[in-house]
């Protein structure tokens, strides 16, 4: 029990240093977030985040301050570049959890946030940098938050707070901001997602409504502001189908089809190994089995047979071909 | 381009990031379809197409293997003439291995005496540690050589991945993935192997509930056991032509229950523990090959038969001297094993069982082949596992001298079924999962859904039928 190293009392002292880099960590990441939406940090926003008493507070940001992180002037505080660095890593790590929970693990995106909370603590730059790149250095974490780069800068966040978006404009959703999370919960139960082209149609002081054409959505003006929307551009603008264009999943059986396009909303693991497998536009591709239930069914594809779930069917873009 | 060309390494990445930004969002996509038009281009030159007639045989095999009406008892009826086979094929040679093992041993239990080796170590190498030995050997080598090859056939054939095909929407409205079925047929040959051929899911979170249910599916070690209580109490009842069929087919009822099991915990894991969507499903279904024998034979007995029994001797030796020594350290004129069977009994009744089956699988923790041996050692308290000639033999044992009822057996075969897996599988879910927790949770889980299960039955059988 009191062996060192694996004992109880070593276990507890353990949690302790792993507690403290994780409060540490959260600070400056908080600190970061305020510096960039404008806002000065003080004391008290800190307590609403990290759930300390004011003595352990008190205790943390002098840690900071003597470590040479953090600057403060009477309650308020700053970062300093080298905070900032530290700051901008967690950041990093943070983002990229997100998307690797969202597009490699396919953890459901209303969860990654709460994981990569957890994982987010203790990597160092090269692991970090590995994940980066088994991804393909991406950019954006499933939320359209911008990830910091290795080398500590951030690429400039995307899209204008729906706040100050002009009436009436179309605007492509190009972010939903993830914290806190009780106004995400709400954004995505709303049906909100990332590439949607809405307008606003009302705005007064106690709410905000949006359209993207078929459904309406109100929002309160805190959850709204969390929305950043920029211009349609012909490129980004989706593009609509022609009729003749149907998912794979509506070709009857002994069909053949032309693979169109994979949809855009499929991503990460499962949009490389169908792309991997040969799904790639131009394809030809015919209905082969069903099962009893009707899925999965099974498609020939450049010689193969190949089972695809619904779900994957779903988001093949085919033509019939006569 | 009216950039500058960039020349050093800082600026050609400041400018692969800039440049980056204007890459359209598909540009992966162009990669693999540029790849895919330069294959094609290849190929059209290369390669000459020579007629489709096997691929028309394929199909039409497909067609069949998963129709509707057709791909699930077809796959029942193949998997029950595995089994009947394997049964029937084994019986003899099983018993002419166990004949040889054990003329041997009382030989060389007769040469010891001879030399005046004391009794004790007689009995503790011939009867204890060597015996152990050639009743697994005796046991699980016939079967094993003979299901093993038959099931490499079907796999060489490319009959699992249709089978994967046929069961997906199972596994999916579990919360579970289609390959799923694959490492479950793996496991069918020992769940230590089934573990590891869930290497074949991607997904971490479906890979986890295929390793935790891998062990409802009874592994060849179990089968004796399935088998045996099968011919005893079920088939018993059956002419003798058809006894071997109506073994072979509650062989393949024990097994549905067991994909039930597999099905439902795959379904609460899903929601609770490991709560996730069901994930990306591709499934490449191969074209039909002639199965190359040779091959088959070499995989089948060095590469699986041949490694199941080595580990399954590594354990069972151990096991044989444990039992052996439960069995002869009598204080106080009762033997250990008794002993302990005793205080185990009132668990046992609870759950249908008896105190020496609990302790017959108990001591058969490292290897579930020696389960049998174990408990019919201390019925007969003759010191040593044995084998007992004749079936009728064994059900008047069982039956006549030792209380078995219907129950006993129903809820033996369901404990066979769901309980903690064999040492050597709780090892490798470890090496697979790196996870002390989802080991933990591997070996419990099943242990306790066996205890509420047979327990569950034992007192419906007792309030209803009164047993």
């Amino acid at each position: 029990m009191l062996v060192p190293s694996h004992g109880v009392l070593a276990q507890f002292r353990k949690y302790r240093v792993t507690q403290a880099r994780e409060r540490t960590e959260n600070a400056l990441k908080h600190l970061l977030r305020q510096a960039t939406d404008g806002h000065v940090a003080s004391f008290t926003s800190l307590q609403g985040v990290l759930r300390m008493s004011d003595r352990q507070l008190m205790g943390l940001t002098q840690r900071l301050e003597r470590e040479g992180l953090v600057r403060s002037e009477g309650t308020q505080f700053q970062l300093t570049p080298e905070g900032e660095r530290v700051a901008l890593h967690v950041l990093r790590a943070h983002r990229l959890w997100e998307l690797y929970l969202a597009d490699e693990l396919g953890v459901p995106i209303g969860r990654v946030h709460e994981q990569a909370e957890r994982a987010e603590h203790g990597l160092t730059k090269e692991q970090l940098d590995r994940l980066s790149a088994s991804m393909g250095h991406p950019e954006l974490d499933p939320h359209g938050d911008p990830i910091p780069t290795g080398d500590g800068s951030i690429p400039e966040s995307p899209g204008t707070p729906l706040g100050a978006w002009p009436p009436s404009t179309p605007g492509r959703i190009v972010h939903l901001e993830d914290e806190p999370p009780l106004a995400y919960a709400q954004l995505s139960a709303a049906g909100l997602r990332l590439g949607q082209v809405i307008r606003v149609i009302e705005r007064t002081p106690t709410r905000v409504v949006l359209t993207d054409g078929e459904n309406e959505f109100r929002l309160a003006p805190m959850v709204a502001a969390n929305v950043h929307v920029a211009a349609v551009t012909t490129e980004t603008a989706p593009a609509a189908w022609p009729d003749s264009v149907i998912a794979l999943t509506r070709l009857r059986s002994g069909e053949s089809a032309e693979v169109v396009a994979l949809d855009p909303s499929f991503r990460g693991f499962a949009r490389r190994r169908l792309l991997d497998l040969g799904f790639t536009p131009g394809a030809r591709i015919r209905s082969d089995l069903a099962t009893l239930a009707g899925d999965p069914r099974a498609y020939r594809l450049r010689g193969t047979t190949i089972a695809l779930r619904r779900e994957q069917s779903d988001r093949v873009l085919v033509k019939r071909l006569a | 381009m009216s950039a500058p060309i960039a020349t050093t390494p800082s600026d050609i990445v400041r400018e692969a990031a800039a440049l980056r930004r204007s890459l359209d969002a598909g540009f992966r996509e162009e990669v693999v379809t540029s790849l895919y038009g330069e294959v094609e281009r290849l190929t059209r030159r290369a390669v000459q197409d020579s007629g489709s007639g096997p691929l028309e045989l394929d199909q039409r095999i497909d067609r069949i293997v998963t129709s509707r009406l057709l791909g699930l008892p077809l796959m029942l009826v193949i998997l029950a003439v595995i089994f009947w086979l394997t049964i029937v094929g084994a019986n003899v040679p099983s018993q002419m291995l166990a004949s040889a093992f054990f003329w041997f041993e009382d030989l060389a239990a007769g040469w010891f005496t001879q030399l005046g080796v004391p009794w004790w170590i007689t009995g503790f190498v011939w009867h204890g540690v060597y015996r152990g030995l050639a009743w697994v050997i005796s046991v699980m080598l016939p079967p094993m050589a003979i299901f093993f090859p038959l099931f490499t056939i079907l796999e060489d054939l490319g009959y699992l991945p249709r089978v994967a095909f046929n069961l997906d929407y199972l596994f999916k409205r579990a919360g579970a993935h289609g390959k799923q079925a694959l490492s479950m047929a793996m496991g069918f040959g020992c769940n230590a192997a089934g573990v590891i051929a869930t290497r074949v899911i991607d997904s971490p979170r479906e890979r986890l509930v295929a390793i935790l249910t891998n062990n409802f599916v009874p592994c060849n070690g179990r089968f004796p056991t399935l088998i045996m209580l099968a011919t005893v109490f079920v088939a018993a009842s059956f002419p003798p032509a058809v006894a071997s069929l109506v073994a072979a087919g509650s062989v393949v009822a024990i097994v549905l229950v067991g994909v039930l099991f597999t099905l439902v915990v795959s379904w609460v894991l899903s929601r609770t523990v490991l709560r996730g969507e069901a994930s990306a499903f591709t499934l490449e279904l191969p074209p039909y090959r002639r199965p190359a024998m040779a091959r088959i034979l070499y995989t089948s007995l060095i590469d699986r038969t041949l490694f199941v029994l080595w580990r399954a001797m590594v354990t069972a030796a151990p096991a044989g001297a444990v039992i052996w020594l439960l069995a002869n350290i009598s204080p106080g004129g009762v033997s250990l094993a008794t002993r302990t069977a005793t205080f185990l009994d009132p668990l046992g009744w609870a759950m249908g069982l008896d105190g020496v089956i609990l302790l017959a699988y108990i001591i058969a923790i490292p290897a579930n082949e020696i389960v049998v041996p174990t408990m019919l050692m201390v019925y007969m308290t003759q010191g040593r596992m044995l084998e007992i000639e004749s079936m009728d033999a064994l059900r008047t044992l069982l039956v006549d001298q030792h209380g078995w009822t219907l129950l006993t057996a129903v809820n033996l075969m369901l404990f066979s079924l769901l309980h903690n897996p064999c040492a050597t599988t709780i090892i490798t879910i470890y090496k697979e999962t790196l996870s002390v927790r989802w080991t933990t949770i591997g070996a419990l889980m099943p242990l306790a859904l066996g205890f509420i299960v047979t327990m569950l039955t034992a007192a419906m059988a007792r309030a209803w039928f009164g047993f």
